[in-house]
């Protein structure tokens, strides 16, 4: 018998989790299919470049904001035609050099920050984000709840990010739903003032760029994670926490 | 690579322009979005020309380009009971959506 849980006055078997595929889904399968069965590419050459795909990173994002903060002109350049930039630092948008992903979509817009303005992005109507510059967005920037929620509710999101805003920041949402992408320009934080790009580069993470959190001179994106040990660990009634099982 | 479709466009609105997005209705695909539909904003800044979505999603590329914009919503507009006075909301459409909203 299936396992079930109670709900008071009935209970139903615990269901598993169905992933829904969606005709996308099912197009995109058919199409890799056809092209492996013709010899347009193996599934090890698609394997590989999923593989690549999946692991671009935000650095082009990272050193196109430190860059910014140490070069007025550049900064200027990046405001008024964000294609135009990323080509000075490597990063064509019509042929995309390791950076990202090729877009059919060729219009950046870097919104600047100010302390009295803060963006933030979203795509409410699927997932539009600039790849060339930042590579894959993160999951949960394409899931619904985020989708439908920040634009609503941005306040009480941001806080579940950990970014609180007094009420005198006006929180500006720009939703990507067209042929625009958009990318956040933070503000370069106090302590950094004798800082070089590269190190600059080093706290401008991803999410800084989406706008659902801030540089900080102490935080890196390769800074080691908390790790908070489990109070009661698995077999550990008679254990103290740390020690062997 | 898509090629942008430019031409004459008609393009009404300038920067700073008071605009109401339509609520035309939806035939098969639109991607203005529900929750502006009504709603008065304003030009923040001119985008580029280019066919309708609606358009585009059938292939019609014999369809004629139209400007695009980015509107700026207040929140307040957009949601009931928006407590917070300085908020902001920014989306594109196209001039076919948009129609004067006064000064």
């Amino acid at each position: 018998m299936a396992q079930t849980h109670d709900h008071g006055d009935h209970s139903h078997p615990a269901a598993p989790m169905v992933e829904e595929i969606s005709e996308f889904e099912i197009l995109e399968i058919a199409v890799r299919e056809l092209a492996i069965e013709k010899g347009l590419f193996t599934a090890e050459d698609h394997r590989k470049f999923t593989e690549w795909a999946e692991q671009i990173g935000p650095a082009g994002g990272s050193r196109l904001v430190a860059k910014a903060w140490t070069d007025p002109a550049f900064k200027a350049r990046v405001l008024s035609d964000g294609v135009a930039a990323c080509r000075e630092i490597g990063i064509d948008w019509a042929e995309p050099t390791g950076q990202g992903t090729p877009s059919d979509y060729m219009e950046l817009r870097v919104l600047e920050d100010t302390p009295t303005l803060h963006h933030v992005i979203v795509c409410t109507l699927c997932s539009c984000y600039p790849r060339p510059l930042l590579g894959h967005s993160p999951y949960w920037y394409r899931s619904p709840n985020y989708r439908r929620r920040l634009v609503r509710w941005p306040r009480q999101v941001l806080t579940e990010f950990g970014l609180v805003l007094p009420p005198e920041v006006e929180i500006r949402v720009e939703d990507s739903n067209q042929k625009c992408r958009f990318m956040v320009l933070p503000m370069r934080p106090a302590g950094t003032e004798s800082w070089s790009e590269e190190q600059l580069a080093e706290i401008v993470t991803r999410d800084c760029v989406i706008g659902v959190a801030l540089p900080r001179p102490d935080r890196k994106s390769d800074d080691v994670r908390p790790v908070h040990k489990a109070s009661r660990p698995v077999g550990g009634e008679h254990h103290e926490p740390g020690g062997s099982p | 690579m898509e090629s942008r479709k430019t031409g004459n466009a008609p393009a009404h609105f300038n920067v700073g322009d008071l605009v109401r997005v339509k609520d035309l209705p939806n035939l098969f695909y639109s991607r203005t979005q529900m929750y502006v539909r009504g709603v008065r904003g304003t030009i923040a800044a001119r985008t580029y020309e280019d066919l309708l979505p609606e358009d585009e999603a059938w292939n019609r590329d014999d369809a004629q380009p139209e400007q695009f914009y980015i509107v700026r919503f207040r929140q307040k507009d957009l949601w009931d009971g928006y407590p917070f006075e300085n908020d902001t909301l920014q989306t594109e459409l196209p001039d076919r959506w948009l129609e004067p909203a006064g000064h």
